[in-house]
């Protein structure tokens, strides 16, 4: 049934157009592969900022540094086909607020996530209802930020968290065969990122939290290296377009100043590489830690952030629109 | 609505008072040996009742009831399918993902972007697909399409090496029939009443049994031909290959063993020191934290592996406060010193009066993550146990 | 923000009792029609201009900006800030075959060799400024009956992105964002801005063009189409359609604080002047379309003009006036009216680009699209006008308004020249 409530396009359906190159013998594209230029333990810059919707209660901006080959074509454009690409996503915290009259009573404050793609964010165009994946990082959000907000300080109340991802991460580099990993490896940075956005914007919207809550990603890669054989890495902060195999990745939401984690989502199988540990068995401690540190620092972009916002507020006459 | 937000959380919170909450958390709590309702140890399962090829329309099923009432059935279908390959990957695949939007099946998963001859010995995700019906649930509510993703994320995780009754590939690996076919594997799962706990581990349970009676045709074609399959039900093999040999004993008087099995999902529960398995209703109310930890076994390995953990938010955090009686109005000044003395919850930090039921708060610690991860795989462990515990259930 | 002297005065001015002094905010939430009075007819004593509450003059726009081509999985794409109202547009392309459109066959297999004669007469390197002669402007309707009959062009806006507290997220959109999607569609089709042509992949039998042979020898040349080559000679063979390119055209409200659709309506033309198709063409041993990824053959589109929007919102003295004036006011009227504006007391103010709060004021709006010819030296056209909601705007003030829009047009190019 179409949607009479939105424009359709052509009945018949489109197709996404298919570049010549994608079907040619796969010899040279290899070479092309974007290349991960960071150390292991290097993270992606993060921009965030917070207060650009004047009409939200709290609202923040993230972006991710785009890497380097993603730079390099911005620059210098040989070909339409965008190597990678880098996070964008913002934001907005509506609330505290009554909750709608039919509403059972709720002695605590009711968090709804709502995490949607614009339907030009990835690769391929999304639809403009919410799919699968996104109703499943909203629940992931919102175990993140539950256990952070104290929420008995607003009884009877209810706030609104919205997401929108203007330019999602890849799920692996385009000119992978799908078999090659499929998994939603994309998913995990994308999910990270929605975690400090929504983190910031919530102190932006001043709600008592116990501490800021960062999300990090670590995953664990095995890269071919010419001539050698397959190692496995751990990899922090990791972009799937950079690498040919992720084993596992994992994504933490993380409260530095209490050490807690708050959302942990690891999935992979690692059982055959060894990380870390001399023991094979515990390479997802190995990785937890590495989501822990990359959650440390994006933690600290975080902190940043909220200062600002903190100081804009304080700035401002009181009493006035907010 | 507010019905439909809090159930994406672990479940409905059951109305218990903060008194009781309270409770239940103290008794939990006591160190080393917890003590709780029904008076399982921790690391007891609840009773189940299990059988297996109950729905002679698929290709395997099983039936799993626990002693509270609540069952789960689950079938798995299997379709052959031909693999889009090259252009057809390309120009196929999305009429696909659009048709199947709003599907419980696809996590991100079958993305565009292949070359021509690159699909040969390993699957797609894509080719399981899980639909979970519950009771009193959309399709599209929180609750069904965590739970379809938490399970379908294992399956189609693991992989593992070859050998004999190995699985190259894992399940991916093993739904290729060549480079042109492969097997689609649709897993329904059917909740028969409304859930009174948290229905994971049920639901993971009845679908792993399923996915060990499942049995595929016997291929006569060969090689790279259209494939045509034995009509000997008897002839068919399993999905998950079994290898007739007793050298991996731990498992008595069975005939034959799995190299390979299916993931099961546990659901595990901290309560202050504390790790609890197969929580009830009540017990998840007042849990610290949550996870749900997918293993598999594999020879290969030789122990249990680790495939994924997620985190499931825990009611605990939506109950009602209790008021202690120095800030209730009603008893005000009838308390005693003794009573307000503050004590500092060792797993939340936070201080916290006996006996009166504070909402969770926070995360938790990795040391506790790494507890709770370490009772599942070690040797000898809940997770063994309960693989152990299913396969006599499949063979008997 | 308003300043404080002004603040002052309107809290003396209409109604609030002396005895009760309220900050300027809460009168601004409890009184806003007076409070926006109050700075719209600053006391005659004050000496100050009369400004709007957030400082504005009347015909004054918020600050604007554009930026163009961040997002990476776009063919093009525009951020666009008019004040706090944000709106980001990313446009995708798809490409519909020929054979997946039902109608097709019917209606325009036997036509191709229609266009094919037709495209002679339009030389092949036609120049931009050209079309507009007699000869190709009747090419051009033709053709661009595509866009409308197969719908090429798909825009929808979204505004349940958290950019106001009253749209809920995840739910279907609202009344004014289906309303806000289709006039953008219709404005994207009355003003004909994406020519058919650049949207049409077309392919030819190879022993037609000389350079179409030279830049597909490499790919799809094949043995039999050199015998064909040979015996075909120099007779012309049919060139026909056989893929479309389709614009999905999404534009997210980001933020919103008033005038949406001139935010959307100038990413939706910052956008488009991003996008960048890539080369296409018909691969016919595989059957479908394929594109080329080198970025020097991917090309803009060629647009026609630059339709630029500018809404007003008319802001009444008498608040109830809206309801009463049901009668078009006789000449006497007209001339009391005339009288009062020469004392300087202004019955109503038209305010350009009005922000979320003037919105709520004024029930009267008027929405002017104006284009320049020939890049802007031409005259000013007006390619829309809508008016919906009263009865104050008069010819007079339209012709003011066409004015201010027309300098608002030169502002706009200026921003979409530097981005």
């Amino acid at each position: 049934m179409t949607d009479r409530r939105r424009i359709n396009g052509p009945p018949g359906g489109t197709r996404p157009p298919i570049f010549a190159s994608s079907l040619e013998s796969t010899s040279d594209i290899v070479a092309e592969r974007p290349q991960r230029q960071r150390q292991p333990n290097e993270l992606r810059k993060i921009f965030l900022k917070t207060g650009l919707i004047p009409s939200a209660s709290g609202s923040s901006y993230l972006e991710f540094e785009p890497s380097t080959s993603l730079s390099a074509a911005r620059s210098k454009p040989k070909s339409v086909i965008p190597p990678s690409s880098s996070l964008k996503l913002a934001c907005t915290v509506h609330g505290p607020k009554p909750l709608p009259r039919s509403a059972t009573f709720s002695p605590n404050l009711v968090l709804t996530t709502h995490v949607k793609y614009a339907p030009f964010a990835g690769r391929r165009r999304k639809g403009h209802v919410r799919d699968a994946s996104e109703r499943d990082l909203g629940v992931h959000l919102e175990t993140a930020l539950r256990g952070a907000i104290v929420a008995e300080r607003w009884p009877k109340s209810g706030l609104d968290i919205t997401i929108t991802i203007l330019e999602a991460e890849d799920d692996r580099w385009w000119g992978d065969a799908p078999d090659s990993h499929d998994a939603a490896w994309g998913m995990m940075n994308v999910l990270a990122g929605c975690i400090t956005a929504a983190s910031a914007a919530i102190s932006d919207a001043r709600i008592d939290c116990l501490d800021l809550v960062a999300g990090g990603v670590a995953a664990v890669v095995a890269d071919e290296t010419a001539g050698r054989e397959t190692t496995s890495q751990l990899m922090l902060d990791t972009d799937p377009a950079d690498h040919r195999s992720i084993l596992s990745a994992c994504v933490v939401a993380y409260m530095p100043a209490r050490d807690e984690i708050t959302e942990l989502w690891l999935k992979g199988d690692n059982s055959k590489s060894s990380v870390g540990t001399d023991n094979r068995g515990l390479g997802h401690e190995a990785l937890i830690d590495g989501a822990v540190d990359a959650a440390r620092g994006a933690h600290s972009v975080l902190a940043e952030a909220v200062r600002e916002s903190a100081q804009r507020f304080a700035g401002l006459p009181s009493g006035d629109f907010t | 609505m507010a019905a439909q937000r809090q159930a994406s959380s672990a479940s409905q919170t059951p109305h218990l008072s903060p008194a009781e909450l309270s409770y239940l958390y103290t008794s939990l709590s006591l160190p080393g040996t917890p003590i709780r309702p029904d008076g399982r140890s921790p690391t007891q399962f609840r009773p189940l009742a299990a059988e297996t090829d109950i729905l002679p329309g698929t290709n395997g099923s099983a039936r799993v009831g626990f002693a509270d009432g609540t069952q789960a059935i689950v079938g798995v279908k299997a379709e052959v399918e031909r693999t889009a390959l090259g252009i057809q990957a390309l120009s196929t695949a999305e009429q696909q993902d659009y048709a199947a939007a709003g599907n419980d099946d696809r996590g991100g998963g079958n993305n565009g972007g292949s070359k021509q001859g690159s699909v040969s010995g390993s699957g797609q995700g894509s080719w399981v697909q899980m639909a979970i019906e519950i009771p009193g649930f959309r399709d599209d509510d929180a609750l069904p399409v965590f739970l379809a993703e938490m399970m379908r994320e294992p399956l189609v995780e693991s992989v593992s090496g070859g050998g004999e009754g190995g699985m190259v590939g894992g399940l991916k690996g093993r739904l290729v029939i060549n480079r042109r076919w492969h097997w689609r594997l649709y897993i329904d799962v059917l909740l028969l009443s409304q859930p009174l706990s948290y229905p994971l581990p049920l639901l993971s349970l009845t679908t792993h049994l399923a996915l060990l009676a499942t049995k595929l045709p016997k291929l006569k074609s060969k090689g790279e031909e259209d494939p045509f399959f034995d009509d000997d039900w008897n002839a068919a093999e399993y999905l998950y290959p079994r290898v007739k040999s007793t050298k991996h004993s731990s498992i008595p008087g069975s005939i034959s063993v799995h190299k390979v099995r299916p993931p099961v999902t546990l659901l595990v529960v901290s309560v202050a020191e504390n790790i609890i398995f197969d929580p009830s209703r009540e017990e998840i109310a007042v849990a610290d934290a949550v996870l749900a930890i997918s293993v598999t076994y594999d020879t290969d390995f030789d122990r249990l592996k680790l495939l994924s953990i997620r985190t499931i938010d825990p009611p605990s955090r939506l109950t009602q406060p209790g008021v202690p009686n120095s800030e209730n109005v009603a008893t005000l000044g009838s308390t005693t010193a003794a009573e307000e003395s503050v004590i500092v919850n060792p797993s939340t930090g936070e201080e916290e009066v006996p006996g009166v039921w504070r909402p969770r708060r926070g995360g938790v610690k990795r040391a506790t993550i790494a507890k709770m991860i370490k009772m599942v795989l070690e040797k000898g462990g809940v997770g063994e146990e309960v693989l152990d515990g299913l396969e006599g259930v499949e063979v008997g | 923000m308003a300043s404080t002297a002004a603040d002052s005065t309107a809290q003396a001015a209409p109604t609030a009792p002396p005895s009760l002094i309220l900050p300027p905010s809460q009168f601004a939430r409890l009184q806003p029609h007076a409070y926006l009075l109050a700075h719209l007819s600053p006391p005659a004593s004050s000496q100050q201009p009369s400004l709007r509450a957030n400082g504005r003059s009347p015909s004054q726009f918020r600050i604007t900006s554009a930026n163009t081509g961040s997002l990476t999985h776009t063919n093009g794409s525009a951020v666009v800030r008019l004040g706090d109202t944000t709106a980001v547009c990313g446009i995708k392309a798809e490409i519909l075959h020929t054979e997946d459109i039902p109608s097709w066959s019917v209606s325009h297999s036997s036509s191709s060799l229609a266009s094919n004669k037709r495209r002679k007469l339009t030389s092949p390197a036609e120049n931009l400024g050209a079309d507009r002669e007699d000869g190709s402007e009747e090419t051009d309707d033709d053709d661009d009956s595509y866009i409308e009959d197969f719908s090429l062009l798909v825009p929808n806006l979204s505004l349940s992105t958290g950019c106001a507290p009253g749209f809920i997220p995840g739910a279907p959109p609202s009344a004014l964002a289906q309303s806000l999607s289709h006039q953008i569609l219709s404005l994207l089709r009355s003003t004909r801005i994406v020519r058919s042509k650049d949207l049409q992949i077309w392919y030819q039998r190879p022993n037609l063009g000389r350079e179409e042979l030279e830049v597909h020898n490499e790919d799809e040349q094949m043995d039999v189409d050199v015998e064909q080559d040979r015996s075909g000679g120099a007779t012309p063979e049919p060139r026909e359609i056989k893929a479309f390119w389709v614009l999905y055209i999404d534009i997210m409200i980001i933020s919103l604080a008033g005038n949406p659709f001139d935010a959307a309506w100038l990413s939706v033309l910052a956008a488009l002047r991003d996008t960048k198709l890539p080369r296409a063409w018909w691969d016919v041993d595989n059957e479908i379309v394929v594109c080329s990824d080198l970025v020097s053959e991917a090309r803009k589109l060629s647009l026609r003009g630059l339709p630029v929007a500018s809404s007003f919102g008319v802001f009444e003295a008498d608040a109830a006036a809206g309801w009463r004036a049901v009668l078009i006011p006789d000449a006497e009227e007209e001339r009391k009216i005339a009288d009062s504006e020469r004392k300087g007391i202004r019955r109503r103010w038209i305010l350009a680009d009005p922000d979320g709060y003037e919105e709520g004021l004024s029930l009267e709006r008027v929405c002017l699209v104006v284009d320049r010819d020939q890049g802007g030296s031409g005259e000013v056209v007006i390619v829309k006008l809508e008016k919906n909601g009263g009865f104050a705007v008069d010819r007079k003030e339209l012709k003011q308004l066409v004015e201010i829009s027309a300098q608002r047009w030169e502002d706009i190019n200026q921003i979409l020249g530097q981005c």
